[in-house]
């Protein structure tokens, strides 16, 4: 069922390069009226999930990825709508596309295990989800803040030149990004450790609680990136560390956070496996 | 109903020639006006700018208009004929509506893609219609040329890149730090080239400029111009802690801004970027200064070579933008032809509504006996079949590819329905008027 939204990115991902490289209107416009079918297909698809196992479909690691980019898609999409900019798609959609892969190659079985019945347990994972999309957008903003950067430095202004908006909106909705996506991290870890010590009194036998602590590479990596983004917040105001320096902090937080996304949790943690 | 067109451009006459032959800067408007008294030229529309000017006219008899519009220009300019016609290029039809999707295009500026002209372009055809002397034929080429060239600044790089330094500069400013309010700029040097750009810089709306210069005078001047301040060298060196921008254009045969002097001011700054522009021959600007994180140092050559590149960018549109001229060109030419069998279409349709009055006029003694109603019906069935009979006939013959097959198809309807003979015998009753043409103002 994922395929169809799969499918949808992929054009849209094609069509946004085409419009990267020609810079027709038109084709703009055919971009994102596909990105928004393929997103509302994903909510449909998502919508049928929840109903399916009554509760947002992300206590499955591959369906947890599917959330993500749907709600980075609808990120891009409010940030393109809000900007009036395009030539970032180029740049989220291949990232949309590689992401929902693994939902369609795997679907996995929803976990339906009555530990998730509780609100805490779906604002945390929400946020996290929400956070991850944002640092994603942060990141690809940085990406093409650094390659602006390069061809004005050097003065061979080419091809990202003449098609990037200026380096101070890119600096700026950077900026934006990471706070947005600061706060939601920050909601996340507080709400799962709330929700984890509730649930550890409650549920005394359940290993995958008794497990939670710093020595969890998940949790640990979780708080690595939110110190490397609370940083690069910090830096930004005192030591004046805007543009290239935070475009690479930004990219540095967001390899570590896909590092915790995919890898750990697929091998590495201890806590985290609800399979 | 024909195109003539005649004027003077950049391509084919001297400057103090188009000069004498310049509307713009007279009343355009009422130059049209005078110009649309003679009856062969009613439909016209004079395009005046710095480069060219150009009049635009639809007449069906087109020698007698050429002579009126040259006659015309000699009177409304006070000119001998022979001294500007040698210079003056004169087009018809086709080879017209081409030349102005060109203009309007960009394509015959001096500098090709310049954004002013289509402005231009609509201006000329707004003070002729504003002035009752336009009609059908010069409102269509006139509102198609409009859509070539916007068709041909949105699918092509015609008109991007700047074309000049300071232009340059500005564009490059624009992507380091987007809109350019509210930016603190210092310009070093108050020269040409440096009050130019300072100008573009003013014109997008930066916040402070400061003014440095070896004469005093010099800088006030510049600083009155474009509404910024004078100060000394000091004054100027503190504020480089601040500034965005700082351009250079002194004549100091050494580097005056060295790398220290913009370290020195970095550690205030932080990381903000700044961006220097170079401007003076030889350098003002130490080229280690570029080395700096955030500073970005652009030299005339730099800015030269981005201007030259540009420049080949646009030439490498060129064929791309003609292209859309070409097909363009082709769509209007048929509605022109289209409009080429309206005198048949509509004859024919008289002639059949002719028929169908007379038919239902020899039997009005039968259908007196009918109610209002009935009789409404039978005169709606009888104008639906007849709309229905010359719905394809109509398509068809707006639709034909070429002028010569339309003479042909045209003259066998005139003959098939003996439309000619209608209107000199006048057999049918109730000639209604219309095949006449009509005034050419009004449509």
């Amino acid at each position: 069922m994922s395929l169809i939204p799969l499918i949808l990115y992929a054009a849209a991902g094609v069509v946004y390069a085409v419009h990267f490289v020609r810079r027709q209107p038109g084709v703009g416009r055919a971009a994102t009226t596909l990105l928004l079918l393929a997103a509302l297909s994903h909510t449909f698809v998502i919508g049928m999930q929840t109903m399916e196992v009554r509760h947002v479909p992300i206590a499955n690691m591959s369906r947890a990825v599917s959330s993500f980019v749907w709600m980075l898609a609808l990120s891009y999409l409010y940030l393109e709508m809000t900007t009036d900019e395009r030539a970032m798609g180029v740049f989220v959609l291949p990232l949309l596309v590689g992401l929902q892969a693994i939902p369609v190659l795997s679907p996995g079985v929803e976990n339906a295990d009555p530990l998730f019945d509780s609100p805490w347990f779906w604002v945390h994972v929400a946020s996290l989800l929400f956070a991850y999309a944002s640092f994603a957008l942060a990141a690809m903003l940085g990406l093409t803040y650094v390659l602006q950067f390069k061809e004005i430095k050097k003065k061979q202004l080419g091809y990202f030149y003449t098609r990037l908006p200026s380096l101070h909106i890119l600096d700026a909705m950077n900026s934006r990004a990471v706070v947005i996506g600061w706060v939601f991290l920050t909601i996340g870890v507080v709400v799962g450790v709330v929700w984890a010590s509730q649930a550890r009194a409650l549920n005394p036998g359940n290993a995958n609680l008794q497990e939670m602590s710093l020595n969890d590479p998940k949790i640990f990596i979780a708080l690595v990136s939110w110190a490397v983004y609370s940083f690069e917040m910090l830096a930004r105001r005192t030591l004046g560390w805007t543009g290239r320096r935070s475009a690479w902090m930004s990219a540095l937080g967001f390899a570590i956070i896909l590092l915790n996304f995919l890898p750990v949790n697929y091998f590495v943690t201890t806590s985290h496996t609800f399979q | 109903m024909h195109l003539i067109l005649l004027g003077v451009s950049h391509k084919t006459a001297p400057v103090d020639l188009r000069e004498r032959l310049d509307f713009s800067s007279r009343d355009l408007g009422a130059a049209v006006e005078a110009l649309a008294t003679r009856p062969s030229t009613a439909e016209s529309v004079v395009l005046s700018t710095c480069n060219r000017s150009e009049i635009y006219v639809a007449s069906d008899d087109p020698f007698r208009a050429r002579e009126d519009v040259t006659g015309f220009l000699s009177e409304y300019h006070g000119l001998e004929l022979d001294v500007f016609m040698p210079h003056v290029f004169a087009h018809s039809d086709e080879a017209a509506a081409r030349h102005l999707f060109r203009v309007a295009a960009g394509l015959d500026s001096i500098i090709v893609g310049e954004p002013q002209i289509l402005g231009q372009v609509k201006d000329a055809f707004q003070k002729a219609s504003e002035r009752r002397c336009t009609g059908p034929i010069l409102t269509k080429l006139f509102h198609w040329s409009f859509g070539v060239g916007k068709r041909v600044r949105s699918e092509t790089a015609l008109g991007e890149g700047a074309v000049s330094i300071s232009f340059a500069a500005v564009a490059l400013a624009r992507k380091i730090f987007g809109r350019l309010d509210g930016r603190r700029v210092v310009v070093i040097g108050a020269g040409e080239i440096s009050t130019l750009t300072a100008e573009h810089l003013r014109a997008q709306g930066v916040g402070e400029i400061l003014i440095t210069s070896r004469t005093a005078a010099s800088a006030d001047v510049l600083a009155s111009a474009v509404n910024g301040r004078a100060v000394g060298w000091d004054g100027a060196m503190t504020a480089l802690a601040t500034a965005d921008i700082v351009v250079t254009a002194t004549g100091s045969q050494r580097p005056i801004l060295t790398r220290a002097h913009v370290e020195a001011a970095a550690g205030r700054r932080r990381l903000d970027p700044l961006f220097l522009i170079d401007l003076a021959v030889p350098r003002d600007v130490d080229p280690a200064v570029g080395d700096l994180e955030q500073v970005f140092l652009y030299n005339i050559d730099d800015l030269q070579l981005i201007v030259q590149e540009n420049l080949s960018r646009r030439v490498a549109e060129i064929q791309h933008a003609e292209a859309i001229v070409s097909e363009e060109l082709v769509k209007f030419a048929s509605w022109q032809r289209s409009r080429g069998v309206v005198p048949t279409v509509v004859a024919l349709r008289q002639r059949f509504d002719a028929i169908r009055r007379g038919e239902l006029k020899r039997l009005d003694g039968k259908l007196a006996g009918l109610s209002p109603e009935a009789l409404a019906k039978v005169d709606e069935v009888t104008r639906l079949i007849i709309e229905k009979l010359l719905l394809d006939p109509t398509e068809q013959l707006k639709a034909l590819p070429d002028e010569e097959t339309q003479v042909a198809y045209t003259e066998a309807v005139n003959r098939l329905f003996r439309l000619r003979a209608n209107e000199s015998t006048s057999e049918v009753p109730d000639a209604s008027p219309g095949i006449r043409p009509t005034d050419p103002r009004r449509p």
